[in-house]
């Protein structure tokens, strides 16, 4: 075999070929930040889920100030039932109310709640997880026989239960509640992937150079479980906005008059045949926020999945 | 398999324990302790001792949870505030209703499911598995009370084509047919309406699992074998997704004392769901938590029975 053959090529063929092959060599490095960005950006669900997000976040918070309609409890006992109109572009509820600030009040209230809840639960689970998954043994089966007892219990009743005696319509009762709750399956979550990640070399590493345990946890494994706890995230903070709406929804959430989805459906449902809009502009405020969070936990998921195939 | 069986049922027995041990502090938590509703505003402080004293509320709480516990296990769970029913007599009486709802809903949730869930996976990256994926999404998002709305509204109230609430249709007395009927008319839309979010989250997870088993070698060996494609959809790949799935199904059946709470209010269907909310205004606390403590039963009972369908159907859990 010829291994020493010579390979005559011209200088502007060299030229070619190099031109060819730069787009690969010279590809911008990017970092994993924005790998990810970029992989979620191409699922186009996903993202319309996320930019409905955002708007309903603009909307809610800062529209308030911005359009002028800032008074959601003044009653109006003259002008209940107004249809929409410049002045109400949504109308106005049975008791006269501004019923487009209402809908940005209650969105304010909602998306605090879930968000908030989500944020604790994930704090708690993380926590409660990771210790559980790092130092098994006992530790584990305790905290799993905690975890599984709450996890038994009917979560609707319980929280109605203690909704109606313990909560006095405020958001932040609302908040603790569901979390107390809610932090249960991102424990299992965290502390499946503690327990497989603890096996790994660079914990080994870690150890041989002296680091002890809560720094191998917090510094070490806990970043290399942050996908699936992301993803959780965002889905739980679906789940909680329906919880808190449902709360609402009987009463026992965020109590009238202060503003809610939940109960903005229950109080319009009484006037449905005429009024149905008093129905559907929460109920599907509600509904599709819910399905914006759903949609982006997946695009999130599919966007941190190492195994599919960078292109 | 019988090893596996008595180790998962060693593992229910401390977790029913330390639920009841939950139900039990909550009862005392509860604003105005288990004593309230029978306290008089008129009673001065030693009326309100002997109050306490009569309930054996003085003894230590450990020896009250005995006590407790020692009457749960005879079956008796205490006397309702509201109407001085024994609390197993109530929720005897409503348990049939929420049953109904339940096995119905499952029932079409189930059938619903397996058939867009093959579907979708059969056909996976069309149009049609696009449109049930949506679907799906919409069935998980959509909070409960909107949908029941929404479905009495058009059915109910626009289209007069179904009832919007109860279970029979009052004032009328039916020949058996019509009143089975009539029943079943009433029927239909709450059982609809909570097959939503079962339907929507078992064809997801009935998808991801034929597609995971249709990837196997075993399918393409089947298919190299000259078995037909419609076989091999139903013998294995199919036969061998359900397995997961239908253990999913059991798990679910356990919620069965709260899952269907939110339905039974909208359509007023006088189940457990409803008696709940009911008594809750009432504050009637031993209803509440005698449901609450039979909800964590079910649910425990039918993981254990998932775990041991999972064995049987699965005979690679049953060796590990």
């Amino acid at each position: 075999m010829d291994t020493s053959e010579q390979v005559n090529i011209t200088q502007e063929e060299e030229d070619e070929l190099l031109q060819e092959l730069t787009p690969q060599l010279a590809q911008k490095r990017r970092s994993q930040g924005r790998i990810i960005f970029d992989r979620f950006l191409r699922n186009r669900t996903a993202t319309m889920g996320a930019i409905f997000l955002i708007v309903l976040f603009l909307f809610c918070f800062l529209g308030p100030t911005l359009t002028g309609h800032n008074r959601p409890d003044d009653v109006n006992v003259t002008d209940p039932f107004a249809p929409p109109s410049w002045q109400y572009p949504f109308g106005a509820d049975d008791l006269g109310r501004d019923f487009f600030a209402r809908a940005m009040v209650g969105g304010q209230i909602s998306l605090l709640v879930g968000l908030s809840s989500m944020l604790v639960a994930i704090l708690l689970g993380t926590g409660i997880g990771a210790f559980a998954g790092y130092y098994g043994g006992l530790v584990d089966n305790l905290l799993m026989r905690v975890t599984d007892t709450i996890l038994a219990v009917p979560l609707y009743l319980l929280l109605f239960v203690l909704s109606a005696s313990f909560s006095n319509g405020s958001p932040a009762s609302i908040i603790i509640l569901i979390a107390i709750f809610g932090w249960t399956t991102s424990a299992r979550l965290v502390r499946g992937e503690f327990l497989s990640l603890k096996e790994r070399e660079f914990v080994r590493a870690a150890q041989t150079v002296g680091a002890r345990n809560l720094r191998l946890m917090f510094r070490h494994i806990l970043p290399n479980a942050l996908g699936p706890i992301i993803v959780n995230a965002t889905i739980l903070v679906g789940g909680n906005i329906i919880l808190e709406s449902v709360l609402s929804y009987f009463g026992f959430g965020i109590r009238v008059p202060v503003a809610s989805w939940g109960s903005m459906v229950s109080t319009g449902q009484g006037f449905f045949d005429n009024n149905p809009r008093l129905v559907f502009v929460p109920g599907l405020l509600i509904f599709f926020t819910v399905l914006s969070c759903n949609l982006v936990g997946d695009g999130l998921r599919d966007a941190l999945d190492p195994h599919m195939t960078e292109r | 398999m019988g090893q596996y069986l008595i180790r998962r049922l060693l593992q229910a027995i401390p977790l029913l324990i330390l639920v009841s041990i939950l139900m039990f502090v909550l009862l005392h938590l509860l604003p105005g302790g288990p004593e309230a509703v029978y306290d008089n505003p008129e009673l001065d402080e030693a009326g309100r001792a002997a109050l306490r004293a009569s309930f054996g509320l003085n003894d230590p709480l450990p020896i009250q949870y005995l006590k407790w516990i020692g009457n749960a296990l005879r079956g008796n769970f205490g006397v309702s505030y509201a109407t001085n029913q024994a609390v197993t007599d109530i929720l005897s009486q409503r348990f049939p209703a929420t049953l109904e709802l339940f096995l119905s809903a499952f029932a079409l949730a189930f059938i619903v499911a397996l058939i867009l869930g093959t579907a979708s996976a059969v056909r996976q990256g069309t149009t049609v598995d696009y449109t049930i994926t949506t679907l799906a999404y919409f069935g998980i998002s959509m909070p409960i009370f909107l949908f029941g709305l929404f479905m009495q509204d058009i059915f109910g109230v626009s289209l007069h084509w179904l009832p919007t609430s109860g279970t029979v249709t009052l004032g009328y007395i039916f020949d058996p047919f019509n009143a089975f009927l009539d029943h079943f008319l009433h029927l239909v839309m709450p059982m609809t309406v909570l097959a939503l979010t079962f339907t929507a989250r078992w064809s997801r997870y009935l998808r991801a699992g034929m597609i995971e088993v249709t990837k196997q070698d075993y399918m393409r060996t089947a298919r190299a074998k000259g078995v037909s494609p419609g076989q091999i959809l139903l013998r294995h790949a199919l036969r061998n997704a359900i397995i997961p799935l239908i253990t999913v199904v059991a798990i679910d059946f356990g919620s069965i004392a709260g899952g269907a709470t939110i339905t039974e209010g909208v359509f007023n269907w006088p189940g457990m769901g409803l008696l709940f909310i009911n008594s809750l205004e009432k504050r009637d606390y031993p209803v509440l938590l005698t449901t609450l403590l039979l909800g964590a039963i079910l649910v425990i009972i039918f993981n254990l029975v998932a775990d041991i369908l999972y064995g049987v159907m699965d005979p690679r859990i049953r060796y590990s």
